[in-house]
């Protein structure tokens, strides 16, 4: 006997909730973009620039001895390793210039303010090294960016984002019709808005998996929205005399079961790499299972309503079959 | 739809074949299989094998200013007492991208020798290597009666900068792996950056003090005349001279421009002195030989300073003339220090100081206990799906599950055969897509019930199924093709990593899902004929 986990046939009116969901939407994103203007996105090394050292926790390695040993201002703290043994993290900037050395201090304004990071990081990297007697192999991890490749990556951080976005408007405007990709293209910055959002309410590490993870959750977003405009598409065609109201409907009920049977097999997946997957992994699994769930309500609530609010121009057309794909069989 | 000619299914299985070949030598030890098999697995980034990154930059600014300086050599020659042409005296200085001039000897009737001067540096003057027009390497120009400028211009800047880019990797090359046997790689990126990838478990700190250092070897005369000294100690340095230190010389005040320098080192080794002390021995080439030669007859008496990167290494006193061209530095160096040294000495001088943007370590145990998490995370996300899967679907789950599981091993046969790098987030990629492949998967199992619904027979609604659902499944997978592709164009790193294993994982589970369970179940219907279709 198969597991039957939802009726064969739903018939959910998703479009007169649709107000809801405009409202909700409206108050998450408006909630988002404050938390992001006030708290703002705790960025990591990655893009902020400065060290990140981990070392493994041992009786003589503790918060304390390193915190006791570090020659400059740092945030030592301990968090669980990937193989579940706690680690010591420190965290630590460039420190000031004149505390790095003579031969630092000769160098030009420009010089220092690139290299007194790598400096930094040598001097502390060569104090622990002397103070607690570690070996390199004692550094499970040296993370050291300064303040000019940090800058680029944010920027080609951001630059992928937008870019992805504009491909997308242009592949489902030529695929679809121009209202089809308002609406998906609204949906995904309506999920990278709310995800940004959530990162800066939880102060969750933004660092460069993090943008890989916004592009998934593009990518995964895109995806269940194009399965539900292909079957509108489809429905529009057959039916019509039908409102549209009524076709959008028709559509995301009986594409419902696919999009919770996709949604769950990802999210089950997901969820294995978010508690199995070690620390490294995880800001970036709860930002895709995250999205997963954004996802799927934005092709509902917003990318859909869109539609449903610009109107379609399917059926004023003369019925064509798609034929774009239709060589490849 | 439900044809599979001999064709076809030759194809799939010889793309199933390809890919276990692949994908094999990530689970069985090859090295004994015969000729064209491979044997090579997955390459596996930094972060899980450890090891160091390191961004280094080369500045403009320094590859000029250095440039200038070498040229401020060539044209002390030029204006020297050459094939019976008298000298003309001058001064050089090199300030931020200009060298300056200044002609200091006056002729007879007060005028400086301008014309002639400028005559005989622009005859040194080369054209930029490949530039249309015969654009020239330098600008030389008058600027005052006793003032002559020479700069870069921009043009020549780029051919430089090119170039200072080409030697400096290999200068890199030779500093970290004289021997050239270790997996470094170093690539690279854009104009002025270079990568270094050590994998393994290398000293980062022992690394930049490799790379950090200019490795600008000269050989200078000392002036060590009383009077010249005093003055220098009371801040009036001698013109064309500057104060130089070193741990064993002191204080030293040194001329300016070098009798030898490192271009003229042939090579470079560490040894032992007489007291088994590690030193560095190196031996010059002909042309540096004979300088060497000449400036030790002609200094009799006088220091003889060793400075590398201004700092003095050693200053022996020339007591005879040298020919053979062998020199050593001793001191009290430890091994670790004399051979580095001795590599960076051999290595030659960078065009430019290299600047450390972006560093990254990862230490090899914690590589290993990712890829441990990960290929945990993989099997058990991978065992929930097929559960799912079979729970939700019954036969033809087994069938999603069994292409799933062809899936996987064609994704690790991809990156292995295209030389691909697997990093941790690219674990995550392939996690995702075993998420995701089940997509496709659904779409057409979904549909297939609908027509069944509809009061279609098996056979028919599993045509119909496949042929409604293909440009859905087109349409959803080229989109996240789309951001895969961007991810891998503009991301970095790991990042890149989870590029491309989502973007072989959107084309496998197509593949997999579209193809390969469509065949299966084709293969059910035609063999069973079953008269009702559970799903």
């Amino acid at each position: 006997m198969l597991l039957r986990y939802w009726p064969e046939s739903t018939n959910i009116k998703f479009m007169s909730l649709r107000m809801g969901g405009a409202l909700l939407s409206v108050i998450m994103i408006t909630a988002s973009i404050f938390f992001l203007a006030s708290r703002g996105l705790n960025l990591g090394v990655d893009f902020a620039g400065g060290t990140v050292m981990e070392l493994q926790q041992t009786e003589t390695v503790t918060v304390e001895s390193v915190r006791a040993a570090m020659p400059f201002n740092a945030e030592v703290n301990t968090a669980v390793g990937t193989d579940a043994r706690p680690i010591v993290v420190v965290k630590f900037g460039a420190a000031d210039p004149a505390q790095l050395g003579d031969e630092f201090a000769n160098l030009a304004p420009a010089a220092q303010a690139e290299r007194a990071q790598q400096v930094t990081n040598d001097i502390v990297a060569r104090t622990l090294k002397d103070k607690l007697g570690l070996t390199d192999s004692d550094f499970l991890r040296d993370d050291s960016v300064g303040p000019k490749v940090s800058g680029e990556l944010f920027r080609s951080g951001i630059m992928a984002l937008v870019v992805a976005l504009g491909l997308m408007l242009a592949y489902i405007w030529f695929r679809f019709e121009w209202q089809f990709s308002v609406g998906a293209v609204a949906a995904l910055a309506h999920d990278v808005i709310i995800t940004l959002g959530v990162f800066s309410l939880l102060q969750l590490e933004f660092n460069l998996t993090t943008i890989a993870a916004l592009l998934t959750i593009i990518g995964y977003s895109m995806n269940d929205t194009v399965v539900v405009f292909d079957r509108v598409r489809e429905e529009r065609r057959k039916y019509k005399k039908m409102p549209d109201r009524q076709v959008i409907d028709q559509s995301l009920n009986s594409t419902l079961s696919r999009t919770l049977l996709t949604s769950g097999t990802t999210l089950l997946a997901l969820f294995a790499i978010f508690f199995l997957g070690g620390p490294v992994l995880r800001g970036m699994s709860f930002a895709l299972i995250w999205g997963i769930f954004i996802g799927t309500y934005s092709s509902i609530f917003i990318a859909s309503a869109i539609v449903l609010s610009l109107g379609m121009d399917l059926n004023k057309k003369p019925a064509e079959e798609v034929t774009g794909f239709q060589g490849i069989r | 739809m439900l044809q599979f000619p001999a064709w076809k299914i030759c194809l799939i299985l010889g793309i199933m074949l390809w890919g276990t070949m692949m994908a094999l030598p990530n689970v069985v030890n090859m090295s004994g299989a015969p000729a064209g098999v491979p044997k090579q697995g997955v390459n596996l980034g930094l972060d899980l094998q450890g090891g160091v990154y390191l961004m280094m930059e080369i500045n403009p600014d320094e590859v000029v200013a250095n440039r200038l300086e070498v040229f401020a050599i060539d044209v002390r020659n030029a204006l020297g007492n050459k094939d019976g042409k008298p000298l003309i005296g001058h001064l050089s200085t090199v300030e931020g991208r200009t060298l300056n001039i200044e002609l200091t000897r006056p002729d007879a009737d007060g005028k400086f020798p301008m014309d002639e001067a400028l005559t005989r540096i622009r005859k040194l003057n080369s054209s930029v290597e490949g530039a249309i027009g015969g654009a020239k390497t330098y600008e030389v120009e008058p600027a005052g009666p006793a003032l002559i400028k020479v700069t870069v211009p921009a043009t020549a800047e780029e051919a430089l900068m090119k170039d200072a880019l080409a030697k400096t990797m290999t200068i890199v090359r030779r500093r970290v792996d004289p021997e050239g046997v270790s997996e470094i790689s170093i690539t690279p990126q854009g104009n002025s950056r270079i990568i270094l990838e050590a994998p393994g478990e290398p000293d980062a700190t022992r690394l930049k003090n490799l790379l950090s250092r200019d490795g600008k070897m000269t050989f200078n005369l000392v002036e060590s005349s009383p009077s010249a000294i005093a003055a220098a100690e009371k801040g009036v340095v001698k013109p064309g001279y500057r104060l130089l230190s070193g741990p064993q010389t002191g204080q030293l005040l040194v001329r300016n421009i070098p009798e030898v320098t490192g271009a003229d080192i042939a090579t470079a080794s560490q040894g032992y002195d007489d007291g088994n002390r590690p030193q560095i021995n190196f031996r010059l080439n002909g042309n540096g030989a004979a300088k060497f030669y000449q400036t030790t007859r002609n200094n009799s008496g006088k220091l003889f300073a060793i400075v590398l990167d201004d700092t003095i290494m050693s200053a022996p006193r020339i007591n005879e003339p040298i020919p053979g061209g062998s020199v050593r530095i001793t001191g009290d160096f430890t091994l670790e220090e004399a051979q580095d040294l001795a590599a960076i000495i051999e290595a030659g001088e960078m065009p430019a100081k290299v600047q450390f943007l972006d560093q990254r370590t990862v230490s090899a145990t914690l590589g290993q206990d990712s890829i441990r998490a990960g290929i945990r995370a993989s099997l058990i996300g991978l065992a929930l799906v097929a559960i799912f899967m079979i729970l939700a679907y019954g036969l033809m789950g087994i069938f999603a599950v069994g292409s799933l599981a062809a899936n996987i091993i064609l994704i690790v046969g991809a990156l292995s055969g295209l030389g691909a790098t697997l990093t941790l987030p690219g674990i995550a990629g392939i996690i995702l897509t075993i998420g995701m492949a089940v997509d496709a998967n659904v779409l057409v199992f979904e549909r297939i019930r609908e027509e069944q619904r509809a009061g279609r027979s098996p056979l028919t609604a599993v045509q119909a199924g496949y042929e409604r659902a293909l440009s859905t499944i087109l349409d959803a997978n080229i989109t996240t093709f789309i951001a895969a592709a961007i991810l891998y164009l503009l991301g970095s790193g790991p990042v890149k990593g989870f590029a491309v294993t989502l973007a072989i994982g959107i084309v496998t589970s197509v593949f997999t899902a579209f193809v390969l369970t469509r065949w299966f179940t084709v293969m059910w219907l035609k063999g069973f004929k079953p008269k009702k279709f559970a799903l």
